[in-house]
């Protein structure tokens, strides 16, 4: 690689970290304008209905009140992520889909006054069956939700490679389990929230979202509003979490964008806690069926795939989820044969979404547990199982996927020595167990209708750094990452450079902070960006000094010929003198990155490169299982992840460490309980995700593997953290008490129910 | 009916006219436009409303704005006294106990109350203290490590 | 959410608390608000007027009189937790009032307003537009029962960690009256009626919690089991409290009925024994049938029977030993 780097890879704050503990930081609902009214949406109350009637009349009279809408008053216009994916109405129409549809909104001039006036909108609903799992929504004659969806299944895939019958046709065993992962909420701290401001004169929205992809919501609203694209300005203010739930347009942008305009004031809508848990997003439950033949040495041979998604009332990123979560069954592991089938299926019930992982955690709980069942049928150790099964970087892959950097293996020994899985596996005593999982991600994906992603870099006269970027920073730390990469490349420190971003205004294009790729490509436009500032300064700067361009390098504010530290200029004498040679300033630099992929999934063409490059992992968790009360303890986990290199290794371990608790939660303590449509747990009190007592102690390693296509060899670290936690756990207490769950989340309850029986040796 | 109320924050004196059944929060930053104090969840069960009442942490959420009346309320805003960092937002800050920063003001709001208990806090107690305020992002364990070194004695007063 | 709108008192004695308390119309007591608060911003709670009773002197103490512990209602949770006497003598009491919510939520809640919280159901503790799906329960005036369809019976919960341990601790309350204070066992204090789980009249309030010199040489515990170590109710909560010189047992549960239950059977069978292995186990099985819990939260009931048994001999085995969890 290149030489020694003096801002990548430092643990370095983040650039906003002071007015984040300041409370100076400036969310969605802490922005306010003189004049706001305040909105609140009507949810349906019934799981599946048709909308008769609604009556706004009593609603409006409300003093106070300012605007009502329903579905009956905004354009014929569904939204989604891809156009065969659009199956959704900003407020509903005709039709109700699940408990906690949208249905109607108000605005009035408080809080108070919205909610009291949304309590009197009269909705007659004519009541349809409803169907809650999605193993009888695809059967004969379950209710259709939506029209024209045969079976309820709005997405399918089945992706062949290889020969798979013959494949198990030479096995020495084929085993066959089904495995069950729950609904989580990602339950990001901060609710939605969205202000709006319309201009009637130049006919322009502008929209203060807490959104993980503005240029989605840009599009989405210009869609349903139906307003050209560049009429709708997005800006996202600081985000309080997304996980993925903040990725979809909702009624809450829509509203406030209608409201604004029908007005003329600005409007803004927040969610409750409640709405978060009902009518957002959730991670799709999904049923998995494994087939996997194995020789007798457990090398892999093939393996045979069937899994249900449940998708709720609407699609959401249905397409992309299916896709990864059929791509990713190829890798870590060679799977030289393969056949998945996958469902998307549709239940009166909360929308499934993207959700850290987005349907590979689902795959990976099955994939990762089966292994260790066979594992243990075979008489071959699971670390060892893992291992000898594990891709290498260069060999050929049955999708086409081109990995160019792979520790798998590495993360999977690094974790198992650091959970002592030598002395500990199998030999502890009843109740405590170390379990292994392992899993990989595709980093920089962009895949998702041909987005690339976009940076400019601005030099002043002052000297002062300034980059625009279209990437959007939800918390973990992508503004710094790329003040850090740009930092680098102009030989500053971080400080000196200030960041713009996520303002579709002002900011280039960006693909949004999904499928873990802003580091990739945010911070390769960035990177490219910067070194197009470098090129024009040095080019300066090695006229005066009588080198060439290239005979340069920059750390800490000075330009210095190489090999000779001594003899070159200040960055601020650089930039004064190319002021005064009649440059123009600022100096711009200027970039777009686009992941070189054949983009093979979302519309599931041909096969191709998935995603830039891959990330990969494992976690080895020792857990603590009360023999009398069923309780299981995360005593610990460590987590290796090869991310490329770490351009900020503080910043990735926080993803590290956040992950496992995440998984934690995943794996014993969350789930969406939904009883007759309705989710029964709809708070933070009851949807008890893990506290600070709950936290194991938590190892972090950070694997470098220095991929080539990557800024500065990095790759993914925020999502791929959360794909094996919960295999990785599940696997555990398989070895503190002999025991095989195939379903999550493990909850003491079921413990207790096993143990009683006898449990299993 | 709405009154007028005194309220003793961060030292300052403000004087708003208030109805019985606003809550503390929604007069911080409804009214006051103190908008460090966050709102999670509005039902008393994250921790992000933390407030200092009299040196203690309470959910301002679930508390009336009456409530607040002859008392010494500190929000984020008032932390620190002097132009810098409090010890406690620069330790945050350096340790990376801080990702999206919406828990952060909850989260020190509550590290301060700890750090104004009589006794030398130690890890569990911090950990069992601050369990009332989630984060999602974190897995808690940087706030730990920036609590910690914040309660460090390092011959001042925190 | 917005809190619905009432009238708002904060009268200065007991006297004053009492009449506003009984002036028709339906005024409720004001404390910590931790529990009150929330019920009415999901408006299962609407009462027309709050008494906020933290301006009433006088009400907020720990102190013996005559060997006896009597504490004041307005006495923080926290406070109480962290009391070194009643730390020592009857750590049932300050472990259950550590454990009670989180940390937040002892520095405001009362010792009274613990033990007087409003019953709870999956159905009931839900927001105004969630509980619209089924329709208002018997516990908000409606006519159904959502988890049992009877019409008769609410079958709401009482969850309070702090009551369990006052009854095993043989406690008494004083409540103030129209007439002056009358005192009364604690156990008195609970109708076991989901619908009004107070055997209050109208205008009478908790003064002070009195927990007899008797057992203050005993040994006693209180162990809650829930799903996370804090911020939640209990799953089943349970409070021991025993003398092993005078092989005296009192046990007491909580989630598991319309109000904390003393174990009687249990105690039955404990009283003038010594403890052996086979007797703390008969005493977990006799546990499970003391209550019949209904599933009025996410956990079954045959669940909550296992966790009554366990809870208890595991109970019985430490603090017989000396050594509490």
């Amino acid at each position: 690689m290149e030489h020694e780097l003096n801002v990548v890879g430092k643990r370095l704050p983040l650039h906003d970290g002071v007015p984040k503990a300041r409370g100076t930081a400036q969310f969605t609902d802490d922005i306010t304008f003189p004049g706001m009214l305040f909105g609140k949406i009507l949810r349906s109350p019934v799981p599946h209905a048709r909308i008769i009637h609604i009556d706004i009349e009593k609603a409006k009279k409300v003093k106070g009140v300012k605007g009502v809408v329903t579905g009956q008053d905004i354009p014929d216009r569904q939204y989604g992520i891809v156009p065969k994916a659009r199956d959704e109405y900003a407020l509903a129409k005709g039709k109700v889909r699940y408990i906690g549809d949208d249905v109607a909104a108000v605005c009035a001039i408080d809080q108070e006054i919205a909610e009291e006036a949304v309590s009197l909108i009269k909705v007659d609903y004519e009541e349809l069956p409803a169907v809650y799992d999605p193993l009888d929504s695809i059967k004969e004659g379950a209710p259709v939700i939506h029209e024209g969806v045969q079976n309820n299944t709005s997405m399918s895939i089945r992706k062949e490679f290889g020969d798979v019958e013959k494949a198990f046709a030479e096995s020495d065993f084929v085993y066959e389990d089904t495995f069950y992962s729950q609904a989580v909420n990602h339950a990001p701290l901060e609710p939605h929230a969205a202000v709006a401001q319309y201009d009637p004169l130049r006919g322009d929205f502008t929209v203060y979202s807490s959104t993980q992809i503005p240029y989605f919501l840009r599009r989405n609203l210009s869609s349903t509003l139906m307003v050209p694209e560049n009429k709708v300005r997005i800006i996202k203010p600081k985000v309080g979490g997304g996980f993925g739930q903040k990725i979809d347009m909702f009624a809450k942008d829509f509203c406030a964008a209608w409201f604004a305009r029908e007005t003329g004031k600005p409007v803004k809508f927040v969610y409750e806690r409640e709405e978060l848990f009902i009518s957002t997003r959730q991670r799709h439950p999904m049923y998995i069926t494994v087939r996997t033949g194995v020789k007798k040495d457990g090398t892999i041979l093939a393996q045979q795939f069937k899994a249900y998604a449940d998708g709720g009332a609407y699609n959401s990123t249905a397409p992309t989820m299916i896709a990864l979560s059929c791509y990713f069954l190829m890798i870590p592991y060679r799977v030289p044969n393969l056949i998945y089938e996958g469902h998307h299926v549709y239940t009166n019930k909360p929308v499934g979404g993207a959700m850290r992982g987005h349907g590979i955690p689902q795959a990976r709980f099955a994939v990762e547990r089966q292994l260790d069942m066979i594992a243990g049928r075979i008489g071959v150790d699971p670390v060892e199982l893992r291992v000898k099964n594990s891709i290498q970087a260069g060999e050929p892959h049955p999708a086409k996927f081109i990995i160019n950097t792979c520790g798998f293996e590495d993360c999977v020994k690094q974790a198992a020595e650091a959970i002592g899985w030598k002395e500990k596996r199998g030999k502890l005593p009843r109740g405590r167990g170390v379990g292994i999982a392992g899993a990989s991600f595709p980093s920089g994906v962009s895949n998702m209708s041909h987005i690339s992603s976009g940076s400019v870099v601005q030099v002043g006269q002052d000297g002062a750094i300034n980059v625009l970027s279209g990437a959007a920073d939800i918390g973990q730390g992508a503004e710094t990452v790329i003040a850090q990469i740009v930092a680098e490349v102009l030989g500053v420190p971080l400080d000196d450079v200030r960041i713009t971003a996520a303002d579709t205004g002002t900011c280039p294009l960006d693909p949004g902070t999904f499928g873990s790729g802003v580091t990739v490509r945010a911070g390769n436009a960035a990177r490219l960006a910067a070194q197009e500032v470098r090129k024009k300064l040095f080019k300066f700067v090695a006229k005066q000094l009588g080198v060439e361009r290239d005979d340069l390098a920059a750390k800490e504010r000075f330009i210095y010929v190489k090999g000779n530290p001594e003899k070159g200029m200040s960055f601020k004498d650089a930039i004064k003198g190319y002021q005064y040679d009649n440059q123009p300033m600022p100096i711009v630099g200027r970039a777009s990155w686009f992941a070189p992929s054949t983009e093979p999934t979302t519309l599931f063409k041909e096969d191709g490169n998935f995603a830039p490059n891959y990330s990969f992992m494992a976690q080895a968790a020792e857990v603590d299982v009360d023999l009398e009360t069923g309780q299981i303890k995360l005593l610990k986990m460590v987590t290796a992840h090869d991310c490329g290199r770490a351009i900020n290794p503080m910043l990735v371990e926080g993803q590290l460490e956040g992950s496992v608790v995440g998984g934690m939660g995943q794996a014993l303590y969350e789930n969406i309980i939904v009883e007759n449509g309705q989710v029964m747990n709809p708070s933070f009190l009851d949807y008890g995700f893990p506290t600070f007592l709950e936290m194991p102690e938590i190892g972090a390693i950070e694997v470098e593997t220095d991929d080539p296509i990557g800024p500065f060899g990095a790759k993914e670290a925020g999502e791929g953290t959360q794909l094996s936690p919960a295999p990785a756990i599940v696997n555990a207490i398989y070895d503190a008490i002999g025991v095989d769950f195939k379903e999550l989340p493990v909850t003491p309850e079921q413990i207790l129910e096993v143990l009683e029986k006898g449990g299993k040796n | 009916m709405k009154k007028v109320i005194e309220l003793s924050i961060n030292g300052d004196l403000y004087e708003v006219l208030v109805s019985p059944n606003q809550t503390l929060l929604e007069v911080l930053r409804d009214q006051l436009g103190l908008m460090g104090t966050k709102r999670g969840c509005d039902l008393g069960a994250c921790g992000a409303c933390t407030v200092l009442i009299n040196g203690e942490a309470y959910l301002s959420c679930i508390m009336l704005a009456l409530d607040g009346v002859g008392k010494e309320i500190q929000t984020i805003e008032g932390l620190n006294q002097t132009k810098d960092l409090h010890p406690l937002q620069k330790a945050f800050v350096e340790v990376g106990g801080i990702q999206c920063g919406f828990c952060t003001p909850g989260m020190i709001m509550t590290a301060q109350a700890i750090l104004n208990e009589p006794e030398k806090p130690t890890e569990d107690g911090i950990k069992r203290k601050m369990a009332g305020n989630l984060c999602r992002c974190t897995g808690y364990k940087k706030i730990v490590s920036a609590v910690m070194s914040a309660a460090e004695p390092a011959g001042e007063e925190v | 959410m917005r809190l619905p709108k009432f009238s708002y008192f904060e009268p200065v004695s007991l006297e004053e608390a009492v009449s506003l308390l009984s002036q028709g119309g339906s005024a409720k007591i004001l404390a910590g608000g931790t529990d009150l608060l929330v019920n009415m911003k999901h408006k299962i709670e609407v009462p027309s007027a709050l008494v906020n009773i933290k301006k009433i002197e006088g009400l907020d103490y720990i102190r013996t009189h005559q060997g006896a512990v009597h504490i004041g209602v307005l006495t923080t949770l926290k406070k109480i937790s962290q009391d070194p006497f009643l730390q020592e003598k009857i750590p049932a009491l300050t472990q259950a009032a550590a454990s009670v919510g989180s940390y937040h939520h002892q520095c405001m809640g009362t010792l009274g307003g613990n033990i007087c919280q409003q019953n709870r159901c999956k159905f009931y503790n839900q927001s105004e537009w969630w509980r619209s799906t089924n329709g208002p329960c018997l516990k908000v005036g409606g006519k159904v029962c959502h988890v049992v369809a009877k019409q008769e019976n609410c079958f709401s919960s009482y969850c309070g960690d702090v009551a369990p341990a006052l009854l095993a601790l043989e406690s008494r309350v004083v409540v103030q009256t129209k007439n002056g204070t009358k005192d009364m066992a604690l156990e008195n204090l609970f109708s076991g009626k989901g619908l009004a789980p107070l055997a209050l009249q109208s205008g009478e309030l908790l003064k002070e919690i009195v927990i007899p010199e008797a057992v203050l040489n005993g040994r006693s515990s209180y162990a809650k089991f829930a799903n996370r170590e804090s911020i939640d109710f209990p799953i089943v909560g349970m409070a021991l409290w025993l003398s092993p010189e005078k092989k005296e047992y009192r046990a007491a549960f909580t989630a598991v009925d319309r109000r904390p239950l003393r174990a009687t059977s249990v105690e039955n069978l404990l009283n003038q024994k010594d403890l052996t292995e086979d007797l703390i186990e008969e005493a977990g099985s006799l546990a499970a049938k003391e209550a019949q819990p209904v599933k009025t939260s996410l956990y079954s009931s045959a669940f909550k029977k296992k966790m009554m048994g366990i809870l208890l001999r595991r109970a019985l085995k430490e603090t017989e030993r000396g050594t509490q969890s």
